[in-house]
């Protein structure tokens, strides 16, 4: 478990280093919509943390850097799960 | 490249989803087979990495981002299967909870990342030939990375030009070119990215590199 931790130690503080250097420009897709004058409606369904952000919280990096290791540690749990139902006991 | 709802089509929504759904069945079925118990805490650690490199986007030109989608390399780490299940896993999560890309356009993203970029596995091991050399492997990785996201905005390209949000702006001809334009760039980040995680994993740990295990045929 410990050899596990440390990446995953890792991965949080590069995303805590990282979030203010993170491009706020649309993305490749996000610019051939608006380009073509396409409209984003607002999402059918908006998660708890749209667009990466805790809506109770002001400071927009804690706001980032919450949601962020939210996500890390809930797909870090789910992939868990499915790696254990995919893989092979006692081997 | 997360598509978000109401820019596809019912069609198109259902026909990606009975297609990605199709592979997920496929990817399952054969993961099953072929991992040791010891790949979960793996597949567990990689996913998470890619969720949070996905939220880093970088600056490509002309006021316009791309992030690390991360498809080849977590199949460099973990195989084609337990590849594209774990992106599914990023996908789903990103849907449910961030609000990045839609529920209905799940489908498209699922095909458009997690199996495009799982199977960019089968690019990696043709081109490699020799896996015991690691600078021809390194090579095929950063082209295979460069194709899994061209080849994911090419898809993408195609879904929302046959829908009819876009097809009235002009349809495929339009939106394939210009989703090819900027992610022809935008996998040049990508195929930077991967190529310099897998040859520092390689050099610090390389028994990580599942994926490359299987290459050379040390697995079971």
């Amino acid at each position: 478990m410990k050899r596990h931790l440390r990446p995953l130690i890792l991965i949080v503080v590069c995303l805590a280093v990282l979030i203010p250097f993170a491009s706020n420009a649309p993305d490749g897709l996000e610019r051939v919509a608006g380009t073509l004058g396409i409209e984003e409606y607002a999402p059918t369904w908006m998660g708890l943390m749209p667009d990466y952000t805790l809506p109770a919280i002001d400071n927009p990096y804690i706001s980032t850097l919450l949601a962020g290791t939210f996500g890390i540690f809930l797909v870090l749990g789910i992939a868990f799960i499915l790696g254990m139902a995919i893989t092979k006991p006692n081997k | 490249m997360h598509i978000p709802d109401g820019f596809l089509s019912p069609a198109i929504c259902g026909l990606t989803y009975a297609i990605s759904t199709a592979f997920l069945v496929w990817s399952w079925k054969k993961a099953r087979v072929t991992y040791p118990r010891s790949l979960a805490p793996l597949l567990a650690v990689s996913s998470a990495f890619v969720f949070a490199a996905q939220m880093i986007n970088f600056p490509i030109a002309y006021g316009t981002s791309g992030h690390l989608v991360g498809g080849t390399f977590l199949s460099i780490l973990l195989g084609p299967y337990a590849a594209i299940l774990s992106m599914t896993i990023v996908l789903m999560m990103q849907a449910l909870f961030f609000a990045d890309g839609g529920i209905f356009t799940f489908g498209a993203n699922v095909f458009n990342m997690a199996v495009i970029g799982g199977l960019s596995f089968f690019l990696v091991r043709f081109l490699t030939k020799d896996p015991k050399r690691s600078d021809r492997f390194f090579l095929s990785v950063f082209l295979a990375s460069w194709l899994s996201v061209v080849s994911g905005a090419l898809a993408c390209g195609l879904q929302i030009g046959f829908s009819p949000v876009f097809s009235d702006a002009g349809g495929i001809a339009v939106t394939v070119p210009a989703m090819l334009f900027w992610h022809v760039l935008i996998g040049l980040g990508e195929a930077a990215i991967t190529t310099t995680l897998i040859s520092q994993l390689h050099r610090l740990q390389p028994a990580v590199l599942n994926g490359l295990a299987i290459l050379r045929g040390e697995t079971t």
